[in-house]
């Protein structure tokens, strides 16, 4: 027994009123949906596989205080030094850190003498121990042997013969997935560097970049005037690891300047505009709901109180408690769906202008239907106990006067 | 009569505690999260120059490959110089001043020091930074003029690096080593700090800035290569070795240049257009003619200091004040409906509709004072949160300043008097009979 | 004192116009304490909340203090039924949330009197009243008879030349109603005009004149006149 036509009435002499709440979850579906599905599209994001086991890493960048200073001799005194460290997995040398937000990046193509086009790649100038200490998996070919290294000296012309590359990489050079053994060249190149290994994934320095992804290890030492390492500690022994490293280091060479650090850090402070950008949208989505509630229970109340006598009134002539508790339920849901009906519409226009303007993921069917159903759960849920409240309104009520 | 209203408003308030706690949280939580993220966008979009603006510019050239444009900056011209550029630009006289620079590391250790070693950040540049840039200084002043051509170790600290090495003292013709060579201190620079970064956005347009300063002059011996960003086109385009690197074509040398009127504005532009053109000559920039000269508040804009994410942030806070008021707008109407009775005597005894209105709108107004305060603590709280996620990197920007302060009351009294107006009319309005006879 | 001329006033909603009065006319003289009764439904209501500017006529004149109000905008009735009218309801619609000094400051607020002038009104009619010793009472701390003398009290605060009191007794009993009563006639005899309205034909004989309003029109004035002599007899 719906009594619908009176509700409707009822709601249309209170029609400021019913259209502030639904208005109220008309513009909350508009927000909630666009920043849930900008908070889905980053934590995605932050979730994606580095291909490397962070929490084991340990990153060292390292200035000599002099100028004059023999890198090769030290990076391989440093190496041999870390490797024996008790906990340690394996270390290598590197121009970069992974996932630092900081690294080297260039075009290369599948063809000689390429002007335009070609691919651009992160990369990284490292050895042979990097496969283990960054504990990436070859799914094709052959690691670097020491035979493969070559010892440059800054902006000298001394391309690699060889080199390993990510299976992203391998694809987007030779989309027929047979780049194994192929060679790929610089752009105006002509000297080929063999693909002789292939990995099955790493994100590369910069996480926000749209080919993170693209990378390619060469086997290389360049003598600049700071040099960096990644010492891999075994499971669970990091930190303990990280102070023999940073200790043994500047005993073995005072002479230098050093900063250590994990990478379980360094990938936190890279993700840190998306992590800060999933925080406070998620806190708006709270509070904004929570607010939303609150105003629905303090109108609902406010309703119930003005027809105290009202509700008296039915319950002596029969009305039972699920009566009066449901039409205050429905009378709800009717406001709470047209507001999301509204909503609706609302949120695939700002989406849209969202997208257009601020290159923000679009929105999906799902995600807004989710949204909604959240929402006409709140409002309900807000209702309830205010309903339930009236229900309990004595029917004597409506023989006082007051 | 303002008197008389706020005292009823404030005993209105406490009259029905729970609906005026809701409706000042409403407008507290709108204000607080608008205000977090507004303070955030109002200090990124600071421009540290504006009283510059007239006479400072960014010089950009198109050196770039001839076959694609530079597609990494908004107007397809590298934010960057070439060595070779900058070093022909610095040849210019027309400028009433000018500078050239990059971000670089130096070790600094020091014999007389019980200090350990350590990394400061440098800006390698030429000697009218200082007074391009209005940097102030305690002791000295800039280096010597051949300094920026030819190798001279002479070194200007921040205030904090003097702090550290000399105890504040004046450090004027003392040396510290840099890089194991010897340098000497010719000035100490006063507190600066500024904020977006403007001289050079390329790495964290919030970071510090620098704690030394070199003379460009020393490239060649130091082989300095750039610490912000280095992009190229044309690879191994110039021989191998430093040299190679300072004649290429890659672009690592932000330039500005101060031009005080038009004339001088466009004898520059003359003197940039006549610049590539003889370049063009000798093969180089082979793109069609093209270079921009851009004031700091556009460079800023340029450079998209605000990104999308601060935007995307700030319409939504915005969203989120909106959804406020219209709660607050619902909360108010029904709290002064069922006041209505009580409006409805006043009516009777002598109040016009107009003071019932007045009434009314300053009781939201001090919703509004009372949400404004609250809102203020929300977002400071907001924003020592952000500090907090974004470890110390934008720690100045997440700050509020007094005027913002007066803005989030200014915002909050705002709404709820947008929140108010309809609520105060309808009551206004209610025709005073219907609540006088007997209940 | 109170011209109405030809006064006419009609609701109207989707479909029906109700005439809740219709060529209404009625004079009350300076000092004259004048009781109004009816039926349910006549416009009794209707009628003091057009005396009081509470509601403007649909049509006709009205006239007070010799003044034409008819066409007068808001802020003007308000400040005349503020100056020259004073109110007494049956339900006292005292303000819950005020104490009776606070109470009684209402009308005077509005008038814009200072502080000093308030305080000096508001002493001499709780005196009046004889309720001095409850200024700071809250309304709902009183009985009935006693917040109507609040009520009647801050009618009188603005020294109006015209009282317009609704049932002003009806929800007292009989010993508290007299009281009331009694109030009333006290302050007629110091020359403030009184119209009542009420269903007690007791009180209503208690005035110097009776009026009936029947169906929106003043009915068999010549009975009510009588009816007013042999009360004042």
């Amino acid at each position: 027994m719906l009594e619908l036509k009176p509700m409707l009435s009822a709601l249309w002499r209170n029609k400021i009123s019913a259209m502030l709440i639904a208005l109220q979850l008309a513009l909350t579906l508009a927000i909630v949906s666009n920043a849930s599905v900008i908070v889905q599209d980053r934590i995605e994001k932050m979730a994606r596989p580095t291909g490397m086991p962070v929490e084991d890493l340990i990153a060292v960048t390292f200035q000599p205080i002099a100028q004059d200073y023999d890198m090769h001799g030290a990076v391989v005194a440093d190496l041999d030094l870390l490797r024996s460290i008790p906990g340690v997995v394996d270390a290598t040398h590197t121009n970069q850190i992974p996932v630092s937000g900081s690294g080297s990046a260039s075009v290369f193509h599948s063809q000689p003498n390429q002007e335009i086009g070609g691919e651009v790649s992160n990369y990284y100038e490292t050895g042979p121990h990097f496969m283990q200490t960054l504990g990436m998996n070859l799914v094709a070919g052959r690691n670097f042997t020491p035979a493969d290294m070559r010892v440059v000296q800054p902006n000298e012309d001394a391309r690699t013969q060889v080199a390993i590359i990510t299976r992203q990489m391998a694809d987007a050079l030779y989309p027929d997935g047979d780049a194994l053994g192929k060679s790929f060249y610089n752009s105006n190149g002509t000297d080929p560097v063999e693909i002789i290994g292939i990995v099955e994934r790493h994100l590369g320095a910069w996480v926000s970049w749209s080919k993170a992804g693209n990378v390619i290890f060469f086997p290389r030492l360049q003598e600049n005037n700071f040099k960096r390492y990644m010492v891999r500690a075994e499971p669970g022994r990091r930190d303990e690891v990280l102070k023999a490293v940073e200790k043994q280091l500047a005993e073995r060479d005072p002479q230098r300047v050093m900063h250590i650090e994990t990478l379980s850090e360094r990938l936190e402070r890279s993700y840190m505009s998306d992590n800060v950008m999933v925080k406070v949208l998620s806190a708006v989505v709270t509070l904004l709901t929570f607010i939303v509630a609150l105003g629905i229970v303090g109108l609902t109340v406010f309703w119930i109180n003005q027809r105290r006598k009202q509700i008296g009134v039915r319950r002596a002539l029969g009305a039972t408690r699920a009566n009066i508790s449901r039409y205050f339920l429905v009378e709800n849901s009717l406001i709470a769906v047209t507001g999301l009906a509204l909503g609706m519409a609302g949120a695939q226009i700002a989406n849209h202008f969202m997208v257009s303007s601020y290159s923000q993921p679009a929105l999906s069917l799902p995600v807004l239907l989710v949204c909604a159903l959240i929402l006409v759960s709140v409002s309900l849920v807000a209702a309830l106990v205010p309903a339930l409240r009236a229900a309990n309104i004595s029917p004597a009520t409506a023989t006082r006067s007051v | 009569m303002f008197g008389y209203y706020v005292s009823l408003a404030i005993r209105s308030l406490r009259g029905t505690p729970v609906l005026s706690a809701l409706m000042v949280a409403a407008i507290a939580v709108g204000v607080g999260a608008s205000m977090t993220v507004l303070t955030l966008n109002y200090m990124m979009s600071q421009n540290p120059l504006a009283h510059k603006d007239n006479v400072l510019y960014a010089v950009q050239l198109d050196s770039w490959d001839p076959n694609e444009a530079y597609q990494r900056s908004n107007n397809e011209i590298p934010y960057q110089l070439t060595y070779r550029d900058a070093m022909a630009l610095l040849r210019s006289d027309i400028p009433t001043r000018q500078a050239a620079m990059h971000r670089y590391g130096f070790t600094v250790s020091s014999d007389d020091f019980e200090l350990r070693p350590f990394s400061a950040e440098a800006r390698i540049t030429t000697r009218q930074f200082f007074a391009l840039f209005d940097v102030p200084f305690v002791y000295g002043g800039t280096w010597d003029a051949d300094a920026d051509r030819s190798p001279v170790q002479q070194v200007v600290l921040s205030k904090a690096t003097n702090e550290k090495l000399f105890g504040g003292e004046n450090s004027v013709g003392r040396s510290i080593d840099l890089n194991g060579e010897p340098f000497t201190v010719v000035g100490v620079l006063d507190h600066w700090n500024p904020s977006p970064k403007i001289y050079d956005l390329n790495n964290g347009p919030f970071n510090e800035a620098e704690e030394i300063y070199i003379p460009f002059g020393l490239h060649r011996k130091f082989e300095i290569y750039s610490w912000g960003n280095t992009n190229g086109w044309a690879s191994g385009d110039s021989g191998e070795g430093y040299e190679g690197h300072l004649q290429s074509e890659s672009v690592w040398i932000q330039y500005w240049v101060e031009l005080q009127d038009e004339e001088q504005l466009e004898n520059y532009r003359d003197f940039l257009t006549g610049y590539i053109r003889e370049q063009k000559q000798q093969g180089r920039f082979q793109r069609p003619l093209k270079f921009a000269l851009t004031n700091p508040s556009e460079w800023l804009v340029l450079n998209e200091v605000l990104s999308d994410d601060n935007r995307v942030l700030g319409w939504l806070s915005l969203s989120f004040l909106l959804v406020c008021v219209v709660n607050a707008v619902a909360l108010m109407l029904a709290k002064f409906l069922r006041k209505a009775p009580e409006a409805g005597v006043r009516r009777a005894l002598g109040a016009s509709r107009h003071a019932v209105f007045v009434q009314h709108l300053i009781e939201s107004g001090c919703i509004g004072v009372f949400g404004g305060l609250c809102g203020i603590l929300l977002a400071l709280v907001g924003l020592g949160t952000i500090r907090q996620l974004s470890f110390g990197y934008i720690d100045q920007v997440a700050t509020m300043d007094w005027l913002m302060m007066l803005a989030a009351v200014g915002m909050a009294i705002l709404a709820s008097l947008l929140a108010g107006i309809y609520p105060a009319w309808r009551v206004s309005r209610t025709n005073p009979s219907l609540y006088l006879k007997t209940q | 004192m109170l011209k109405m001329h030809n006064i006419r006033k009609s609701y109207r909603t989707d479909t029906i116009e109700t005439h809740a009065l219709r060529d209404f006319n009625l004079e009350v003289k300076e000092g004259e304490f004048v009781s109004v009764t009816g039926p349910s439904g006549s416009g009794k209501t209707t009628f003091l909340n057009i005396a009081g500017m509470l509601e403007t006529a649909s049509g006709g004149q009205y006239l007070l203090d010799g003044e034409d109000v008819s066409g007068l905008n808001d802020r003007d009735r308000s400040r005349l039924r503020n100056e020259k009218i004073g109110f007494i309801f049956q339900g006292f619609n005292l303000i819950p949330d005020l104490n009776l000094f606070d109470n009684i400051d209402v009308p005077l607020r509005y008038r814009g009197f200072n502080a000093k002038e308030r305080r000096r009104r508001i002493e001499k009619v709780l005196e009046q009243v004889g309720l001095s010793a409850r200024a700071k009472h809250l309304p709902a701390q009183l009985s009935g008879g006693q917040q109507q003398r609040v009520a009647i009290a801050r009618a009188l605060a603005g020294e109006p030349r015209f009282l317009l009191a609704d049932e002003p007794t009806g929800n007292l009993d009989s010993l508290m109603a007299r009281q009331v009563m009694e109030l009333l006639e006290f302050i007629n005899e110091w020359g403030t005009t009184i119209v009542m309205v009420t269903h007690d034909p007791d009180l209503a004989r208690r005035a110097h004149r009776n009026i009936q309003i029947v169906d929106g029109q003043v009915s068999d004035l010549q009975h009510a006149v009588a009816a007013a002599e042999a009360a004042t007899a």
